[in-house]
């Protein structure tokens, strides 16, 4: 049969973000698979070269659209560490229940996209709704629904409103109200399981291999979390489980998003319990005069996706000398995708990257 | 973290400099020929994971610094035993006027993407790559724009405070 050559995005009703796809086909085999990231690329780490440290706070939330405070988390990190700028322990107690609210927003964006890919616009919509509740919590904490640059470095911006916690609780209620809701039309749906099962397969060796993380990585029953593995916030305070299946195909890593979105909000009705009264910032110098030790580091925190990192190098200036960002799409976009479709028919191209969780925006940074 | 393992290292790698960056970060900074060596190396000694390769500009010194920052794969099964936290540090420098260097994609596969991405931002050239094209970017640069020595502000001066010409078809 004739190979054909067919751009698969960014221009196309099945193609979500800003990223395309180069295909090779036969009929509706897929021969060869190319990414072509770039139609987002701003040069943030770039940008964070020339502007100081607390400059570059209001950007780093930038590089990642749907989930934000991963990126501020993984910053404040790095700035700690190399300044040694210790932070209180209500401020860590309140970076996890934002990190873990950012986890289900994320998660409930990502199944928007996926239930709309396979049809299931219902569902859709449902995810889209509950996100927005999440989103509303975020507003009233920090004036923000998407960009919240609400972690700095030594705590928090502020702390929670009078009367915050009731709505976190009563929003996380609602949500875990509906579950019994999406299992019934998405989760248990048959549809779900033809389109997915068996689709997208990665075997632990090939996984390993190609610097998987995140979902994919336990979705072949890997229990790798860096919230477990090397814990940061208030990780180590509270007790959670990692999800995980066995098959390594697009169902189970939708099963695990699923299950690690309840494991979120039964973390964060624990954290609130616990959560201690007292400061939630440590002052940082003169933010104009502020010069960060000489050193190096290398930070990491288990993002929505997966594991997302930040090697950061300072010269003692003011300003950082280096900032590079591992992001987890960066491998599963550019080279497990590409392997993944190999093989793979024309119609689950978009279920192969929506599973495996491809977001363009952390790809080109 | 694993008191043993500078030792390791030192043992087999006489040139190279061990230092402990902080807790759980060991930097190790080897001559460039023994980079694929020691990466084999610790690869073989559990570290499967590798995190990322990056690049940085030392314009004072003239050098490049490619960083490799592995890792492990570690199964979480019930309690924080501290395993899977080391991370390795492994450094290199190279010339700056002659950028180029060998790949690293024998050993750890998913260097691919990384590396191609070193390739554009900022002119290093890794010889064996199977496809050093163009990733990110949308035009050619007179200089490698991730290089300190790209003036950005001129950059943009210059190509975006003017209005293009449209160029007619013919």
């Amino acid at each position: 049969m004739r190979e054909l050559e067919l751009y698969f995005g960014p221009q196309h009703l099945g193609m979500v973000g800003n990223f395309s796809i180069t295909l090779s086909v036969e009929g509706d085999r897929i021969v060869k698979a190319t990414a072509n990231p770039g139609f987002l690329h701003r040069g943030f780490e770039k940008l964070m070269e020339m502007r100081t440290w607390i400059q570059d706070f209001p950007l780093v939330c930038r590089i990642n659209v749907i989930e934000p405070d991963s990126m501020e988390m993984v910053y404040a990190m790095a700035v700690e560490r190399l300044a040694g700028i210790e932070v209180p322990e209500r401020a860590n107690y309140i970076r996890s229940v934002v990190l873990e609210l950012a986890r289900i927003q994320s998660h409930l964006f990502g199944l928007w996209g996926y239930s709309n890919l396979l049809g299931l616009d219902t569902v859709a919509q449902w995810a889209m709704y509950h996100r927005d509740l999440v989103l509303d919590l975020y507003e009233e904490l920090c004036g923000g629904r998407v960009y919240h640059i609400y972690i700095w470095p030594g705590g928090v911006r502020r702390d929670f409103p009078e009367g915050f916690k009731d709505r976190i609780v009563k929003t996380l209620h609602t949500i875990g109200n509906s579950v019994p809701d999406y299992d019934s039309a998405f989760f248990n749906n048959r549809l779900f399981y033809d389109r997915a099962a068996g689709i997208g397969v990665v075997d632990k060796e090939e996984a390993k291999e190609l610097g998987a993380v995140g979902q994919v990585l336990r979705a072949v029953g890997e229990k790798f979390d860096i919230r477990k593995v090397e814990p940061y916030a208030a990780y180590d305070k509270v007790d959670f489980d990692i999800p995980t299946r066995e098959d390594g195909d697009a169902y189970s890593r939708i099963w695990v998003v699923r299950d690690e979105m309840i494991q979120s909000v039964h973390m964060i009705f624990k954290l609130l319990d616990q959560m201690p009264e007292g400061e939630v910032y440590n002052r940082v110098p003169n933010p104009f005069k502020w010069k960060v030790p000489k050193g190096e580091t290398y930070v990491r925190v288990e993002s929505s996706r997966g594991e997302l990192g930040l090697y950061m190098v300072s010269d003692g200036g003011d300003k950082p000398y280096r900032v590079h960002f591992r992001t987890p799409s960066y491998t599963h976009g550019l080279i497990l995708l590409e392997r993944l479709l190999e093989g793979a028919s024309i119609s689950d191209v978009g279920n192969i990257m929506l599973s495996s969780y491809v977001v363009a925006p952390e790809i080109d940074r | 973290m694993d008191k043993t393992l500078p030792e390791k290292i030192r043992e087999n790698f006489p040139n190279a400099d061990v230092s402990s960056v902080e807790e759980e970060r060991l930097a190790v900074t080897v001559p460039k020929e023994e980079l694929i060596d020691i990466l084999s190396f610790v690869k073989n000694l559990g570290f499967d994971h590798l995190v990322m390769v990056s690049c940085v500009d030392w314009i004072d010194e003239g050098q490049f610094e490619l960083v490799y920052i592995v890792t492990s794969y570690v199964s979480y099964n019930g309690e924080s035993s501290g395993k899977g936290r080391q991370h390795i540090i492994v450094k290199i420098r190279i010339d700056r006027s002659k950028a180029t260097f060998r790949t690293i994609i024998p050993v750890y596969q998913n260097a691919e993407p990384y590396e191609r991405e070193i390739h554009e931002l900022y002119g290093v050239d890794f010889q064996g790559h199977p496809r050093l094209t163009p990733l990110l970017l949308e035009r050619e640069y007179p200089v490698p724009p991730f290089r300190k020595d790209f003036d950005s502000r001129n950059y943009v001066k210059e190509f975006f405070d003017s209005i293009p010409e449209i160029e007619e078809e013919k």
